[in-house]
């Protein structure tokens, strides 16, 4: 229902998100529901004829250095996701997660006063590995004293990061809640950013976002092999992210 | 020359509630928008954008709203824009959300834009079409959607042949 109130609005990729909390002891990494349960043909983008992306992502609330394992860990589920990100929880998280952890964005509490206030080496050194820093918008649009938290922390992060890396996303429960990207971009004016930077925030550095979760899954992001009967290797070009990456057999 | 510049901005109401179209009127609209501003940039935002502010356009049909007002305030009217989640008519409140579709600097700006999107949306419409009636309308009045018509907004059509 959701999906299909993007669709109308002009949306041209999706992710769902899978939220996995660590409070809970027992806790595994679920598998993701592909999006051709969900749709029999997915519809068109509006104004090309291209279909609309719908990809999966995962949401990991990390508030101890132990649960940053389960990135390490060579489970499966992990690799059928397109899209990680990490939601820090302490300052000492938060520098792991911009300087050492394999994800692709990182979460900006938006709904409480932040606990720790940003640097600005960690956020440089996120920056030039690609990674992007995420703002929800919806918990603004619901209630007063959600709209100054998110105002007033992602304010700060404009100030240290400069405006550059910044991915704007809702977390709509209701398909009201949604917004057209135009809109977003005009909120992103609201949080301090200017207006090219506010519209690259909906739309290139979300696509960065997802050619970095894709250089995941290929070697750096410079070789991508397709598994088909016919063996088809193809060469892709991807965000310059390169870093380790343990390569998938 | 000396003359006051407006901002038109072109916005689409979006709500799940079929009775939420038909109570949509320019006063019930001005209000939802000032107390979203309100909200949002307090007084100062709110005088600023009241300056020239009205609801220059209404279609209930297509839920298509042309708004004006200041270029120096258009900012801070466009940013407010997504705070909208309710409008209240005749004592009934009705879940809704705007979409803003362009902003331009004069009304036949904005008349050409919409005339692009309600015929990108005719197509679309077509593509899902069952009956063979309703196609046949669509593609009569896509052919004949022209900027010289009178009020060529042929997306009344296409609502009649939705909402049966």
């Amino acid at each position: 229902n959701i999906l299909t109130a993007c669709f109308s609005v002009g949306y041209s990729a999706v992710a769902l998100n899978h939220v996995i909390d660590f409070k809970e002891k027992k806790q595994e990494i679920i598998k993701p529901v592909s999006p051709s349960e969900l749709f029999p043909s997915l519809p068109i983008v509006q104004g090309t004829s291209k279909r609309i992306k719908v990809l999966n992502r995962l949401t990991l609330v990390v508030s101890d250095p132990s649960h940053c394992n389960l990135l390490r860990s060579t489970s499966a589920n992990i690799r059928l996701y397109d899209i990680i990100a990490v939601f820090p929880k302490t300052e000492k998280l938060f520098h792991i997660a911009c300087t050492t952890l394999d994800v692709d964005l990182v979460c900006i509490n938006v709904t409480e006063k932040l606990p720790f206030y940003f640097r600005r080496p960690p956020v440089n050194m996120a920056i030039d590995r690609g990674i992007y820093f995420e703002l929800l918008y919806t918990p603004a649009i619901k209630d007063s004293t959600m709209r100054r938290y998110t105002i007033s922390n992602a304010i700060s992060l404009m100030q240290i990061c400069k405006g550059k890396n910044i991915v704007i996303s809702s977390a709509a429960e209701r398909p009201l809640e949604l917004r057209g990207p135009y809109d977003v971009a005009n909120l992103g004016l609201l949080f301090g950013l200017s207006e090219g930077e506010a519209k690259a925030a909906v739309s290139t550095n979300c696509r960065a976002t997802m050619l970095h979760g894709e250089t995941r899954k290929s070697a750096c992001g410079v070789v991508y092999t397709v598994k088909k009967p016919r063996k088809v290797e193809e060469e892709e070009t991807a965000v310059p992210a390169c870093k380790k990456v343990k390569t998938q057999a | 020359m000396v003359r006051f510049k407006n901002r038109y901005v072109l916005c689409e109401v979006i709500s799940e509630d079929p009775r939420c179209r038909q109570c949509i009127e320019d006063r019930a609209l001005g209000l939802a928008i000032r107390d979203a501003i309100a909200r949002v940039h307090g007084d100062y935002g709110l005088a600023c954008c009241s300056i020239s502010f009205t609801v220059k356009y209404l279609n209930a049909y297509t839920g298509t709203v042309l708004l004006r007002c200041r270029k120096d305030s258009y900012r801070l009217l466009c940013s407010a824009l997504p705070f909208v989640r309710h409008l209240e008519s005749r004592a009934q409140r009705y879940p809704c959300s705007l979409n803003t579709l362009h902003v331009g600097g004069t009304i036949r700006t904005c008349q050409k834009f919409l005339i692009r999107y309600n015929t990108a949306q005719l197509l679309r419409l077509l593509q899902n079409c069952t009956n063979e009636e309703e196609r046949q309308c669509i593609q009569k009045s896509l052919l004949s959607c022209s900027l010289t018509e009178e009020q060529s907004q042929s997306g009344d059509e296409e609502e009649d042949d939705d909402t049966e």
